[in-house]
């Protein structure tokens, strides 16, 4: 498929909607990155969430900028970016505040471990 | 004292800019200097990032030798060990710019190194420091001072302050006047409790993540309950130390440890407002130096607009209940960072 292995951008709320309604149905884990354009500590770890992304294609790694949906960003009480929203059958099992890679790291292994 | 280890003291430089245009790029600024950039203004001072988070105020990043600071306007960093810091002013200069923002104010402020041998020039002394400082500023900066603020303890626990300015701060424009009241606490500490210092190095194999073992170290230190409100980015190193930026708003704050025995320290540092009642700079300083019971510890607070004596008569006070002599107190104002008061204290117990 042609989005396994990248991290993919909703920029409005229905795509955000159907990536969600998806990722619940398929079991995988989904990596949910809050960012902003403006946010230097979220162009930091970019390139280490892509690295990521590419290497583990069973994991779900979506984008949401926090200007473009800002419902979205304030339902899911996002204060700081980046803020990582680990979802699993639509429970929200952890979350990392800030570019923390090897905490980052971590946590998807956990996860991603416990099917 | 050892004859030599790591440099716990900071060396710190603030980097006020103005810019023709604030409102174009969302009141952002340099918040949208590429990171890349960044990155190689970092490489040139030594250091790199290890974590950081932003909110809509500011963007924080952890460093490899302590912490990084950037809001639209105004950029902090602090470094310590041996890195040459003030090879990042003719870049971020360069690059601020190049974005159409002109530097209309510097502050650098340090401590006295515990191992003032072991520092690459320009940081050999603070001529030295001041000398290589001016060769980098633009001549519009015109109203300049440098001064050492002595205290009584020895060897030298002395407050070393340079800033430069392109006006006269009996002027403040109408911007600055929102800001004027806001102050930046600068604490150093050396002698740290042991207790507390041993919480600061890593247990071999535990398996967890630098982040992940600073977390647990601002849990059990105590660290945490300085600002419990402050959104926190901490990191552990490896075999020791330990580094925290906290973000609460518009404010920072930023706590940096070397535990070793012999040149043990620890630097606490945030910014608050001298009206806000929430921003009580005498119970955070209690809070401090609860957690690291230090031998000596020194306090600078600088403000734009003047310092109300009892300010300080409260700090002393304060700090005395918890067993801390004030030693010296002395006051100056400079050009770009306003009055400056810096206090000493020793430990009656050591």
């Amino acid at each position: 498929m042609a989005e396994e292995g990248q991290v993919i951008s909703c920029h409005t709320v229905e795509a955000w909607e159907e990536q969600l309604q998806k990722g619940n149905e398929s079991k995988k884990l989904m990596v949910i990155d809050f960012t902003a354009s403006w946010c230097g500590p979220c162009r930091f770890i970019a390139p280490f969430l892509s690295e990521l992304a590419k290497k583990l294609p069973h994991v779900t790694f979506l984008k949401v900028d926090v200007d473009e949906l800002k419902s979205v960003a304030a339902d899911w009480a996002v204060e700081a970016m980046p803020t990582f929203m680990f979802v699993k059958e639509g429970n929200i099992v952890d979350k990392v505040v800030g570019a923390k890679k090897d905490e980052l790291q971590q946590t998807v292994t956990k996860h991603m471990a416990a099917a | 004292m050892a004859v030599s280890g790591f440099e716990g003291f900071e060396k710190r430089l603030e980097l006020h800019f103005f810019g023709d245009d604030p409102v174009r790029d969302n009141n952002m600024g340099l918040r949208l200097l590429e990171f890349e950039s960044l990155d190689e203004v970092l490489h040139a001072v030594q250091c790199t990032v290890v974590s950081a988070l932003g909110n809509q105020y500011l963007d924080a990043y952890v460093l490899s030798e302590s912490s990084l600071f950037v809001y639209p306007t105004k950029i902090i960093i602090k470094t310590c060990g041996t890195t040459q810091l003030l090879k990042s002013i003719r870049p971020l200069v360069r690059l601020a710019n190049l974005m159409g923002f002109d530097l209309v104010g510097c502050k650098y402020t340090r401590g006295s190194f515990i191992f003032p041998l072991s520092q690459p020039f320009p940081h050999t002394s603070f001529k030295e420091e001041v000398i290589y400082i001016e060769n980098c500023l633009p001549a519009c900066l015109a109203y300049r001072k440098a001064s050492i603020m002595l205290s009584k303890l020895s060897p030298s626990h002395a407050w070393h302050v340079f800033t430069a300015s392109d006006h006269d701060d009996h002027r403040l424009s109408a911007l600055d006047c929102l800001s004027s009241s806001s102050y930046t606490v600068e604490v150093c500490m050396t002698e740290l409790d042991r207790t507390l210092a041993n919480k600061i190095f890593r247990r071999p194999g535990d398996g967890k993540s630098g982040d992940a073992a600073g977390r647990e170290m601002t849990e059990i230190t105590g660290i945490g309950g300085i600002n419990p409100n402050a959104l926190i980015c901490d990191f552990a190193f490896d075999p020791c130390g330990y580094s925290m930026n906290g973000m609460h708003g518009d404010k920072y704050s930023t706590i940096h440890v070397t535990p070793e025995e012999g040149y043990s320290y620890a630097s606490f540092e945030c910014v608050g407002s001298m009206y806000n009642r929430e921003d009580d700079v005498v119970e955070v300083l209690k809070k401090v130096a609860q957690v690291f019971r230090p031998g000596a510890m020194s306090v600078a607070i600088s403000c734009r607009s003047s310092i109300p004596r009892d300010v300080w008569t409260r700090v002393t006070n304060g700090l005395e209940t918890l067993g801390l002599t004030c030693r010296s107190c002395t006051m100056d104002y400079f050009p770009a960072a306003g009055t400056i008061v810096f206090q000493t204290f020793t430990s009656r117990g050591k």
